[in-house]
C-alpha cells in the first residue's frame, strides 16, 4: 500500500507553515498523527502534492496549560497525554475518560486533538466531548481568531478552516467544581469508531437540582450535536425516571442516523436514547443528585 | 522387506487412495502407563524466540538480488467482461519491467476451469484484471493505476436463493447450481421417522460468509534460473504447490522447489498457488528476475477466500424422553464465483448423534461474490450452529437438560458406516467440561443491573486422525546433535515444537539438541498439506519411526564400541549405557569418532486401521451477559473439553482451544463479509469495517484435555485439535444467548440489532 507521490517539509515554524499553505493552498495537507491522513494516502483516496509534518512544532503546539477558568490543549497534544494529564483528571474528567476509549494504544500515542477536530469525523470522541464542555478553537491563518467549537464543525469531515489555515489551540471551559459527568460510547467492538457516543456535564445547584446540565451526541447526525431541548427540560429540577426518560427521548429525536454496518436508523436512534439516559444518570449521580422516586418509577 | 500397501486417507472430509510403502518393523503404540519427560508436557515453543525477535524468516521477508515487485488491478465490479485495455501508460513507466493481461498470458485454467489465470470475464469484485512488474511497489502500485479498462458491466446476483432461481443471472453458462443439483445423503427412511416422532420441529438458520484473516497475507517470491522454478510460498502445503506448479508449467517435480520456512496463519486458504503464485512465475520466466508479491489486507480480504455463507433448513422429530427419530436438513452453501467442491455443513447432522433416519441435501451456488476456500472446519462450523441449536430447541420443548439431550443420543459406534472409533471420549468431555464449567450452577438464567447471564453448550466431531503418505528422518549428526527433517510446514500450531519432542522423547536427549528442518520440498520427504487438524497425527508417527530407526542403529554401532549386545544398552540423558550402566559412552562422543558418518533413521507413517473411525471430538460450554436494552453480548467464559486423543504438547494445544475459541467468538458476534445488495459491491473488505474479535472481546477460557488412550489410530496415539476447538463455539454461544433472551437465535452474527429486534418481534 503505497500513497501516490509527494513532497514532504517538516518546518520548525507556524510561519512556514503558513506561507507553505497559500502557496499550496488544497494540494497540501498538514499532517499531525497521521492516523487520519496516512490511511487516506495510502488508500489512494487522496493524494496531496505536499505533506507538511507538524512534528516539529510540537515543543510549541503540544501542552496542557491550566488557567484559572479554562484550560488550553495545544493542537499537537495527543490521546495518550490527554487521558494521562493530571491537571484534566482533577478539573476535566470528561477529557482523559474519552481519550481512554479511543482506538488503541498506538491511535492514542500518535493521534491529536487538533488533528482529530479538523479531520471532523462524524463518529470522532473529541468533537463530542468538546462541545459538551463548550470549547473553543484557536485557528491562525493571515490573522488569528477563535471561534467556539460549534461553529467550527460545519459537516462530516468540513470545519471552518480554510485552506491556508491552522489549528493551533482548544480552549476548553473548566466546568464547576463538584459537577456530574459521564462518557458512554457504544463500540461494537473494543477500539471501533463509536456507534453513538454520548457526553453529559451536569452541575448541581447544592439543593438537589440540576443548576445546568449539557449533553452532546455523535455518530448519528453529520455533526455532532447538543440536546439542547433535554437540557432545557432538566434545567432547575430534582429528575426522577420518568424526566430522564423524557429527556432521553427528547435528545434522540433530533438523530438522523443512516443505517450502515453499525445498525439500522431505527436501532440507532434507540440506542441514542438509551446512551443519554444512561449518561444522565451516571452524570447526576457524579453531580450528587438522587433521582425522585416516583410510584412508577 | 519392503511392503506396498493401498489405504484410504481424508482432509477435510474429503477422502483419497494412497499407497504406502509400510515400514519392516512394527512400532508400538505408547503405553498409557509410559512416564514421559517431553511428551505431554508444557513445552516451550523452539522457535518462539526466533519469531518474536524477528530473525524467523517469512515469504515477505525473501528479498533477493535484482527481485521484482509484483501489483494485481482487480474488478471494480460484482460481474464484468473487459471491452477494451489499455495498458500502454503503464508499459512506458520508468521501472516498470512488464504488465499481464488475459490478451498476453497463456490460457492457463483456473479454479478447475471455470475460468483462466486471467480472463475477459471476471465473476467478482476484487477478481485479478491485469498484473504489472516494476522495480519497486510504488511504481508498481502507480503503473496499476494507469491502466485504463473499459467495461461492459454485467448482470450479478451475490444472495445464493436468487441465484437458485430459473431467471436469475448465470455467473457461468452452465447455470448456478454446483454440478447441477444437490448432494443427496439419507439412511433409514425419514417419513417414518417423522410418523414415529412426539415433536417434530422446524428452523432455518443462517451464517454468513466470514474471513480468515490470517495475520500474514497471501505472498509469494518466484525465482525462475535454467535449474528450475524456486518459489517462496507462505503456504499450509509445500508440496501440493510443489505438485501443481509442476503440472501447470509442464515441467518435472525434480525442478520445482517450494519453500516455506516460517508462515502466519492459513486457516484454510493457503493449499493452492494462487494467480499471484502463477503470475510471479510466469513474470520471472519472461524477465529473468526474482518476482515478490504480496497481497495487500483489502485484496486479501476481497479475493483470497471466505467461508461460504450457508442457510440451514432444518426439520427434526424427538420421541419425549428426547431421542432423535429424524432429521433432515436442506442446505444452500454460497460457493461465490468459482468453486471445485461444496464445504460439508451436513457433516455434523451426518457425524455426530445416533439419528435413525436422516437426510442431507446440499446445494452448492455460485454468486458473484468471492470464491470460498476451507476454513478452520469448513462446513462443520456452519453445520453445528444449525444442528446444536435444534438441540437445544428440542431440549426445551421437552423440557430435558441439554445436556442430558445429548447424551440420549449418543454415538457408540460412527453414525454413517457403523464401525467403532478407534476411540471416543466425547462422554467424558460432556462431564468433565460440565463439571468444570459448573453446568449445575450456570444453566439457570440469573438477572443482575438490568443484564441477563445464561450458559449453553454444544458438542463437535471431527477428522483429524491424519495419515500417509508421510516420511521423516532423523540424523544424528558428529556433533552430537540433532536434525529432524521432512518437508513438511508449520502453519503456526507449533509443529516444529511437537517434533522435537517426539525425537527428544525418543533418543532421550535434551530438546535443546533437536533441530527441525522442515518447508522445504527440496529435502525430498513427502509430507501432506497442514490442514484437516493432521499435521502431527500424520507426521508425528514418521517422526518418531525415524528416530527409532535411528536409535536401533545407533545402538548397533554402541554395541561394538562398548562391547556388549545391543539388548542390554539403554539411551538416557544423552548417554548410551548398559542396564546396570557399568559401561556407558556420552552420545557425542560416540558420535565424534564415526567422524563423517552421520546415522540417518528413516520413518514413515504407517496406515489408518482398516474398519475403524478416528475421529475427534469436544464439549463446548459458554457463559454470556446479555445487555437487554442496548443488545450488547459479553461472552464471559469458554470451557472447552476436547478429546483429540493423547495431548504432545498442553501449551500448544492450548494454544489452538484459545485461537479457535476466539476466532469462533468472532464467528458468533462479529464477523461477516458485508455485500451491499443494490451494487454488488464489498463494504468491508479491510480491517477497520469487518470486526474481529480482539483481547477485550475474549472471554476467560479454559481448556480440558480428556485424553482417551488410543493405541489404534496411530503410534502417538494423538489425533487433531486445529480445527475442533472453533466448531461449536458459535453454537454454544447462540444457545446460551438464547436463553437469557429467551427467544431462539437463528442467525449469525449475533449483533446487537438483531438481538433487539428478535426482542421486539416477540414482544408483538
Ligand atoms: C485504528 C484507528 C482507530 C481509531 N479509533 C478512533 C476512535 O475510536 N475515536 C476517534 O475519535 N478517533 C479514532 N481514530 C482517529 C484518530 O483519533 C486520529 O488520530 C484522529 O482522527 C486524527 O488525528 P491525527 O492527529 O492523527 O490527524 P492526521 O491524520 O494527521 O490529520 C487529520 C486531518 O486533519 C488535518 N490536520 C491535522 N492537524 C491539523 C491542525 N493542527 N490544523 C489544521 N488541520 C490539521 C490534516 O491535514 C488531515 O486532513 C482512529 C484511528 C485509527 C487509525
Amino acid at each position: 500500500m503505497y500513497p501516490r507521490k509527494f513532497s514532504y517539509v517538516a518546518p520548525n515554524r507556524v510561519e512556514e507553515v503558513l506561507t507553505l499553505l497559500r502557496k499550496y493552498r488544497d494540494e497540501a495537507k498538514l499532517l499531525a498523527g497521521g492516523h487520519s491522513l496516512l490511511p487516506m494516502m495510502k488508500l489512494r483516496i487522496i493524494g496531496p502534492r505536499l505533506v507538511i509534518d507538524l512534528k516539529n512544532l510540537r515543543d510549541r503546539l503540544a501542552y496542557i496549560r491550566d488557567g484559572a477558568r479554562v484550560v488550553r490543549i495545544g493542537a499537537l497534544t495527543t490521546h495518550a497525554d490527554i487521558e494521562l494529564s493530571r491537571t484534566l483528571m482533577r478539573d476535566i474528567p470528561l477529557l482523559p475518560e474519552t481519550a481512554r476509549w479511543i482506538g488503541d494504544m498506538q491511535v492514542r500515542n500518535m493521534g491529536t486533538v487538533g488533528g482529530s477536530l479538523a479531520h471532523s469525523d462524524p463518529a470522532g470522541d473529541w468533537p463530542v466531548a468538546m462541545l459538551a464542555l463548550d470549547a473553543s478553537v484557536t485557528i491562525q491563518g493571515a490573522r488569528k481568531r477563535t471561534i467556539p467549537l460549534s461553529r467550527f464543525l460545519k459537516g462530516p469531515f468540513t470545519t471552518a478552516l480554510k485552506p491556508t489555515e491552522i489549528l493551533t489551540e482548544i480552549v476548553v471551559p473548566k466546568p464547576p467544581k463538584g459537577h456530574g459527568w459521564s462518557w458512554k460510547k457504544f463500540e461494537r467492538r473494543a477500539g471501533d469508531f463509536a456507534t453513538v457516543n454520548v457526553a453529559a456535564i451536569v452541575v448541581p445547584d447544592g439543593r438537589g437540582r440540576v443548576k445546568n446540565v449539557s449533553i452532546a451526541i455523535g455518530s448519528v447526525n453529520p455533526t455532532p450535536y447538543r440536546a439542547v431541548n433535554a437540557e432545557r427540560i432538566l434545567r432547575g429540577k430534582r429528575p426522577d425516571a420518568g424526566l430522564l426518560d423524557k429527556a432521553a427521548e427528547m435528545a434522540a429525536e433530533k438523530a438522523q442516523p443512516s443505517s450502515d454496518l453499525r445498525g439500522s436508523a431505527e436501532y440507532k436512534k434507540w440506542l441514542t436514547r438509551v446512551m443519554v439516559r444512561r449518561a444522565l444518570e451516571e452524570a447526576l449521580s457524579r453531580a450528587g443528585i438522587t433521582l425522585e422516586m416516583t410510584q412508577h418509577a | 522387506m519392503v511392503r506396498v500397501r493401498k489405504t484410504r486417507a481424508e482432509i477435510e472430509g474429503r477422502w483419497r487412495e494412497e499407497f504406502v510403502v509400510e515400514e519392516e518393523e512394527k512400532i508400538s503404540p505408547w503405553p498409557a502407563e509410559a512416564s514421559f519427560r517431553y511428551i505431554g508436557g508444557r513445552v516451550k515453543t523452539v522457535d518462539g524466540v526466533a519469531k518474536v525477535t524477528g530473525s524467523a524468516t517469512y515469504t515477505v521477508d525473501v528479498s533477493l538480488k535484482g527481485m521484482l515487485v509484483g501489483k494485481f488491478l482487480r474488478c471494480p465490479y460484482p460481474h464484468a467482461r473487459i471491452l477494451r485495455i489499455d495498458t500502454s501508460d503503464a508499459e512506458r513507466m520508468k521501472g516498470v519491467r512488464g504488465v499481464f493481461t488475459f490478451l498476453n498470458v497463456p490460457k492457463i485454467p483456473w479454479y478447475g476451469g471455470l475460468t483462466n489465470i486471467l480472463s475477459d470475464v471476471l465473476r467478482f469484485q476484487g477478481e485479478e484484471v491485469a498484473f504489472v512488474v516494476a522495480e519497486d511497489e510504488g511504481v508498481a502500485e502507480d503503473a496499476v493505476e494507469a491502466i485504463t479498462v473499459e467495461y461492459e458491466r454485467l448482470p450479478f446476483v451475490v444472495d445464493p436463493v436468487e441465484a437458485m432461481r430459473e431467471d436469475a443471472p448465470k455467473v457461468h453458462p452452465d447455470g448456478n447450481i454446483f454440478a447441477g443439483g444437490p448432494s443427496k445423503i439419507s439412511r433409514g427412511s425419514i417419513e417414518q421417522g417423522f410418523g414415529e416422532a412426539d415433536v417434530v420441529l422446524e428452523e432455518t438458520f443462517r451464517t454468513s460468509a466470514v474471513l480468515h484473516n490470517s495475520l500474514e497475507t497471501h505472498s509469494a517470491v518466484a525465482h525462475w534460473t535454467s535449474i528450475g522454478l524456486t518459489v517462496w510460498e507462505s503456504t499450509q502445503a509445500i508440496n501440493n504447490i510443489r505438485q501443481r506448479l509442476s503440472q501447470i508449467f509442464s515441467i518435472p517435480l525434480s525442478m520445482v522447489r517450494v519453500v516455506c520456512e516460517y508462515m502466519g496463519g492459513g486457516f484454510g486458504a493457503k493449499f493452492d498457488p494462487g494467480r499471484h503464485t502463477i503470475l510471479a512465475a510466469l513474470a520471472s520466466r519472461m524477465t529473468g528476475r526474482p518476482v515478490k508479491v504480496y497481497l495487500s489486507r483489502t485484496e486479501e480480504n476481497l479475493a483470497a477466500g471466505c467461508r461460504a455463507q450457508s442457510i440451514q433448513r432444518v426439520k427434526a422429530g424427538f420421541k419425549r424422553d428426547g431421542r432423535i427419530t429424524a432429521m433432515r436438513l436442506e442446505a444452500i452453501i454460497n460457493l461465490g464465483a468459482y468453486a471445485e467442491w461444496v464445504p460439508l455443513v451436513g457433516g455434523p447432522y451426518r457425524m455426530l448423534y445416533q439419528i435413525p433416519n436422516l437426510e442431507t441435501v446440499e446445494w452448492g451456488v455460485f454468486t458473484n461474490t468471492t470464491p470460498h476456500t476451507a476454513m478452520r472446519a469448513p462446513g462443520f462450523t456452519e453445520g453445528t450452529f444449525g444442528l446444536e441449536s435444534i438441540m437445544d430447541m428440542a431440549a426445551e420443548e421437552l423440557g430435558i437438560d441439554p445436556l442430558e439431550i445429548r447424551l440420549r443420543n449418543y454415538a457408540e459406534v460412527e453414525p454413517e458406516s457403523g464401525v467403532r472409533y478407534t476411540s471416543k471420549a466425547l462422554r467424558d468431555a460432556y462431564l468433565i467440561g460440565a463439571r468444570e464449567f459448573g453446568w449445575e450452577q450456570a444453566r439457570s438464567v440469573r438477572k443482575e443491573n438490568g443484564k441477563v447471564r445464561a450458559a449453553g453448550l454444544a458438542s463437535v466431531v471431527w477428522w483429524g486422525g491424519g495419515g500417509p503418505p508421510a516420511y521423516a528422518e532423523v540424523k544424528l549428526n558428529m556433533d552430537g546433535t540433532i536434525q529432524v527433517l521432512t518437508s513438511t510446514q508449520d502453519i503456526g500450531t507449533g509443529t516444529r515444537t511437537v517434533l522435537a519432542q517426539i525425537v527428544a522423547e525418543e533418543l532421550s536427549v535434551p530438546i535443546e539438541r533437536v533441530r527441525v528442518v522442515i518447508g522445504d520440498t527440496s529435502l525430498e520427504l513427502f509430507s501432506p498439506g497442514s490442514g484437516g487438524s493432521g499435521t502431527l497425527a500424520s507426521m508425528g508417527p514418521a517422526v518418531r519411526a525415524a528416530a527409532i530407526d535411528a536409535r536401533n542403529q545407533l545402538l548397533d554401532i554402541a554395541s561394538q564400541f562398548l562391547d556388549a549386545p545391543p539388548e542390554i544398552l539403554e539411551l538416557r540423558d544423552g548417554r548410551i549405557e548398559t542396564k546396570e550402566g557399568e559401561k556407558s559412552i556420552r552420545l557425542e562422543d560416540l558420535l565424534r569418532q564415526l567422524r563423517d558418518f552421520a546415522i540417518v533413521g528413516r520413518g514413515a507413517r504407517g496406515p489408518n486401521p482398516d474398519g475403524y473411525a478416528v475421529e475427534t471430538f469436544a464439549a463446548q460450554f459458554a457463559e454470556v451477559e446479555v445487555d437487554v436494552e442496548t443488545g450488547a453480548v459479553r461472552v464471559l467464559r469458554v470451557t472447552s473439553a476436547h478429546d483429540s486423543g493423547r495431548i504432545i504438547n498442553k501449551l500448544t494445544a492450548e494454544g489452538q482451544v484459545i485461537g479457535g475459541v476466539v476466532q469462533g467468538l468472532g464467528f458468533a458476534l462479529l464477523e461477516q463479509r458485508a455485500v451491499d445488495p443494490a451494487s454488488g459491491s464489498i463494504i468491508n473488505p479491510n480491517l477497520f469495517d469487518y470486526l474481529l474479535p480482539t483481547s477485550f472481546e475474549a472471554p476467560e477460557i479454559m481448556p480440558v484435555f480428556v485424553e482417551p488412550l488410543d493405541t489404534r489410530a496411530n503410534t502417538l496415539g494423538a489425533k487433531g485439535l486445529g480445527e475442533p476447538p472453533i466448531i461449536g463455539v458459535a453454537a454454544a454461544i447462540a444457545n446460551a444467548v438464547s436463553r437469557a433472551i429467551d427467544l431462539r437465535i437463528t442467525q449469525l452474527p449475533i449483533t446487537p440489532q438483531t438481538i433487539l429486534e428478535a426482542v421486539k418481534k416477540a414482544k408483538k
